[in-house]
C-alpha cells in the first residue's frame, strides 16, 4: 500500500473567444477494493460551476457549460489515494460484463490484427501459454508479447487511431498500447476493458488495461510490461478510450486550440 | 370496394397532399431528393373482429418488448436465464452501454412503436418487423382521411369507420404520461431536410406540441429549457425526438452531431426529462431479436404469442444453419444491421456465383443474418390509371405505450408499384393507402 498525492491540470487556449463551451470530464479516482480516495479538489475555470454524475460505466463525471465568451478553459483536480490496497479489483456490476467481451469503437480488430492473432495462436509455445492457462497467466504472457513488438512513439497516432492503425504502424503511446491488449484479450475470449489514469512521476495521463479472471479484474501496463501494485490511480473505465476520455467539449468559436496537460503523481 | 366517389377523388386528394407538402425526402448518392408519397385511394378495409384480434396481439407483443428493453438495460434475466444469448444482445449495433442502469420515466421504454405486419394468402397475419426508435408515418393515413373526408364526404356518411384523426389525441395522451413536473412538450425534428419533416411539423401542429430544433433547446442547471424567440427560457419535460440515438447529444454520442442537445442525456439519466422514445431501443427492434419476441412474451407473460413471426431461422443455431442451407432458394435472407428494405435478398434471385459467395459470408457471419420463409402476401389492388390492379402491400401498426398500451385503429399501409416486387418501403419508391378499421 501506498498513499500518492496527485495534481491533475488542463488548460485550452483559444486564439479567438470561444462560447457556448460544453464540457464533461471524466477525472475523480473512484473508490475500489484497489484505491481509496482520503480526498479530492475540482476546481474549473472560468467559471466554477458544473454538475456531477455517474456514467454507466460507473465512471464519476463532471460536466456543465460556459456560456459567455472566455479565452481559456481550464481545470484542476487535486487529491491523494491510497493505492495497491489489494491484488484485484472487484467486480462492481455483474450486468455489465458482457460488454467487455465483445469489439466496440476502436478496438475492432481486422486484417492487421487477425493476422497478429493467428500467429500467436500458432506458436503457442513460443508464446509462452498452454491452452489450459488460466486467463490471467494467458494475458500477462500476451503483455509481454505487445511490449516487445510494439514500439513506444509519440506523436504517431491520436485519441481517434484504432487499435488496427496502431497495429499497421507498429508503435504508439499508451493508449494504442492498451487498445491492442485490450482487442486480442477479447479475441482470446477474455473479458478485457480499456483503464484511463495517472501513473507516478510527471508528465500526462497513462492508459492500461483490466482483464477479467476468476470475477475479479486484474491490471496489467503493457506499456510499461508490468503488473500493476501500487503505482497507478485509476480514473475510469470503459470498452475503448472514448467511454473514459478525461475530457470532452464542444464549443462554438474558439479559433486554433492550444491544449496543455500537466499531471504529477507522487508518493507521501 | 366500389366506391367510385371515392376512387374519383383520387387525383384531387394527392394534389390535395402535394400543396400540404405530405413529401418524402431521400438521400441517394449524396443528393437529397424530395419526392411526392404518391397515395391510393383504395383504401384497404379491416373487420372490427379482426382488427380486434391484431390488438390484442399487438399489445401483448409492444408490452413484451418494453419488459425486455427493461430487463436488457438492468438485471438481464431473460440472458442469464438462456432464452436469449449474449452474443444477440452485446454485438448488436443497437445495444447501447450508456443506457445501461438508466431507468426512463415510469419504466417505458417504447412509447411508439411501428409494428409492421402482412397478411398472408391463407388470410393470417404475420409480424414482419418491430420497429421502436423512431418509427414514422403516422401521418400520411391521418391526413389522407382528413382530404378524402372533405373531397368524397359521402362516402364516410355510409360506412362506420373508425375515426383515425384520433391520434393525435392518443399520441398527447402518450407524450403527457410520462412528461416531468408539467413541463413543455416538444418535438425535436433535425429539420426540413429530414425524409419526414412533412410529419414532424404536422404531429406538432395537431398535438399542440411545440417543433423545435436542437438549437431551441439547452441544459442548464440539470435541466431541460425551451429558448423562446425572445431568449426566456422555458422548462421542458418531455421531448419526442425525431433523431436517432446517435445523434441526440453531442457529449455523450457522435461528438460530431449538431442537431442533438449537448448535455440532454445527462438530465435524461437523472430522469428531468422524458425522451420519446427512449435511447437504446435499438437492442430490441434488430431483425435478430425478432426471432426471440414470441420467446418473450413466454418469458415475460406466461402467454402464447397472439400474432405470430413470419416462420424464421437463425443461422447462428446449428439446427437452423443446416436448414437454412438445404432449403437456400426458397428462402429469403436478411442482414440484421439493414433496414429501410435493403440488405433484402431471395435465395432463388442470385446467381450461381452470388450464392456461394453468399453462403461462404453466411458461414463466418452467421449472427449477422436471419433467414425466412417467403410469404405469399395477399394482394391488394391499386388504381394504376382506371384500372384496379393487385399489389404487394403490409400494415405498419402504431402501438403507444401511455397509462396502459393503444392501439390506434388505424395504420399506414405501404404497397409496392412494381407488380413484382415485394419490397414496400417509401424509401424505394412504395406508395400508401389510408387503413380503415370498421367500427362495427
Amino acid at each position: 500500500m501506498k498513499r500518492l498525492y496527485f495534481d491533475y491540470h488542463m488548460q485550452i487556449k483559444y486564439t479567438s473567444p470561444a462560447s457556448e463551451c460544453h464540457f464533461t470530464i471524466k477525472c475523480i479516482p473512484i473508490d475500489s477494493e484497489v484505491q481509496f480516495v482520503e480526498k479530492y479538489d475540482i476546481h474549473i475555470e472560468p467559471d466554477n460551476v458544473y454538475s456531477t454524475g455517474v456514467d454507466s460505466f460507473g465512471n464519476k463525471m463532471v460536466y456543465g457549460t460556459v456560456r459567455d465568451e472566455h479565452s481559456y478553459f481550464a481545470y484542476r483536480i487535486t487529491g491523494e489515494v491510497a493505492v495497491g490496497l489489494g491484488k484485484s479489483d472487484i467486480v462492481e456490476n455483474e450486468n455489465m460484463v458482457g460488454i467487455y467481451k465483445y469489439p466496440y469503437g476502436l478496438t475492432v480488430a481486422d486484417t492487421e490484427i487477425q493476422k497478429y492473432y493467428d500467429l500467436l495462436m500458432k506458436n503457442m509455445d513460443e508464446f509462452g501459454i498452454e491452452s489450459k492457462c488460466s486467463d490471467y497467466d494467458k494475458s500477462i504472457a500476451l503483455m509481454h508479447r505487445i511490449h516487445e513488438d510494439f514500439k513506444y512513439q509519440k506523436n504517431v497516432t491520436d485519441i481517434y487511431t484504432t487499435a488496427e492503425d496502431a497495429m499497421k504502424l507498429g508503435c504508439g503511446v499508451c493508449q494504442d498500447y492498451a487498445h491492442i491488449m485490450t482487442t486480442l484479450c477479447r479475441m482470446m475470449k477474455i473479458p478485457a476493458r480499456y483503464v484511463a489514469g495517472m501513473m507516478t512521476g510527471e508528465g500526462f495521463s497513462h492508459a492500461w488495461v483490466e482483464i477479467l479472471d476468476g470475477g475479479r479484474w486484474y491490471a496489467l501496463d503493457p506499456t510499461n510490461d508490468i503488473i500493476i501494485s501500487d503505482s497507478h490511480i485509476k480514473l475510469g473505465v470503459g470498452r475503448d478510450a472514448s467511454d473514459c476520455q478525461i475530457n470532452r467539449g464542444v464549443l462554438k468559436g474558439g479559433g486554433n486550440q492550444t491544449q496543455v496537460i500537466h499531471v504529477i503523481v507522487k508518493e507521501i | 370496394m366500389n366506391d367510385m366517389d371515392l376512387l374519383e377523388h383520387t387525383g384531387v386528394v394527392n394534389e390535395l397532399l402535394a400543396r400540404y407538402g405530405v413529401k418524402f425526402g431521400i438521400y441517394k448518392n449524396n443528393t437529397f431528393k424530395e419526392q411526392l408519397f404518391p397515395f391510393d385511394a383504395i383504401p384497404r378495409i379491416i373487420k372490427k373482429k379482426e382488427f380486434d384480434y391484431l390488438e390484442k396481439g399487438l399489445k401483448q407483443r409492444v408490452v413484451a418488448l418494453n419488459l425486455f428493453l427493461k430487463d436488457i438495460y438492468s438485471d438481464k434475466k431473460i440472458v442469464k436465464d438462456n432464452v436469449v444469448p449474449e452474443d444477440f444482445i452485446f454485438a448488436s449495433s443497437g445495444y447501447m452501454a450508456e443506457c445501461e442502469g438508466v431507468m426512463p420515466v415510469k419504466g417505458i421504454y417504447s412509447h411508439i412503436s411501428g409494428i409492421d405486419l402482412v397478411q398472408g394468402k391463407d388470410k393470417n397475419w404475420y409480424i414482419l418487423e418491430d420497429n421502436l426508435r423512431v418509427p414514422s408515418g403516422a401521418s400520411y393515413p391521418m391526413i389522407a382521411r382528413e382530404l378524402c373526408r372533405k373531397g368524397s364526404p359521402r362516402t364516410f356518411e355510409k360506412t362506420k369507420i373508425e375515426d383515425n384523426r384520433n391520434y393525435a389525441k392518443l399520441l398527447r395522451r402518450t407524450m403527457d404520461h410520462v412528461n416531468v413536473d408539467g413541463g413543455h412538450t416538444v418535438i425535436l425534428t433535425p429539420g426540413r431536410y429530414n425524409a419526414a419533416y412533412f410529419e414532424h411539423s404536422y404531429l406538432a401542429e395537431q398535438t399542440g406540441a411545440h417543433l423545435v430544433n436542437g438549437s431551441e433547446l439547452i441544459v442548464e442547471n440539470d435541466k431541460l429549457y425551451y429558448v423562446k424567440y425572445n431568449g426566456e427560457k422555458e422548462r421542458v419535460g418531455a421531448v419526442y425526438r425525431r433523431i436517432s440515438d446517435e445523434y441526440l447529444d453531442p457529449m455523450n454520442f457522435n461528438p460530431e452531431s449538431v442537431i442533438g442537445i449537448p448535455h440532454i442525456f445527462d438530465v435524461y439519466k437523472k430522469g428531468n426529462v422524458a425522451l420519446i422514445n427512449a435511447p437504446g431501443n435499438g437492442v430490441a427492434d434488430d431483425k435478430g431479436i425478432y426471432y426471440f419476441v414470441p420467446k418473450m412474451i413466454k418469458y415475460y407473460l406466461g402467454e402464447e404469442p397472439v400474432l405470430n413471426n413470419a416462420p424464421t431461422y437463425l443461422p447462428f443455431y446449428e439446427e437452423d444453419m443446416k436448414y437454412v442451407l438445404e432449403n437456400f432458394d426458397k428462402l429469403v435472407l436478411k442482414d440484421v444491421a439493414e433496414a429501410g428494405g435493403y440488405g433484402v435478398v431471395f435465395g432463388n434471385s442470385m446467381t450461381k456465383e452470388q450464392k456461394e459467395k453468399f453462403i461462404a459470408l453466411l458461414k463466418s457471419e452467421p449472427r449477422r443474418f436471419i433467414a425466412q420463409e417467403v410469404i405469399d402476401f395477399l394482394d391488394i389492388d391499386i388504381l394504376e390509371g382506371n384500372e384496379q390492379v393487385p399489389r404487394k402491400a403490409d400494415l405498419r401498426a402504431f402501438v403507444l405505450m401511455a397509462d396502459e398500451p393503444l392501439v390506434w385503429k388505424s395504420g399506414l399501409t405501404r404497397f409496392s408499384r412494381n407488380p413484382d416486387s415485394f419490397i414496400v418501403n417509401s424509401s424505394q419508391g412504395g406508395g400508401f393507402k389510408d387503413t380503415w378499421v370498421l367500427s362495427q
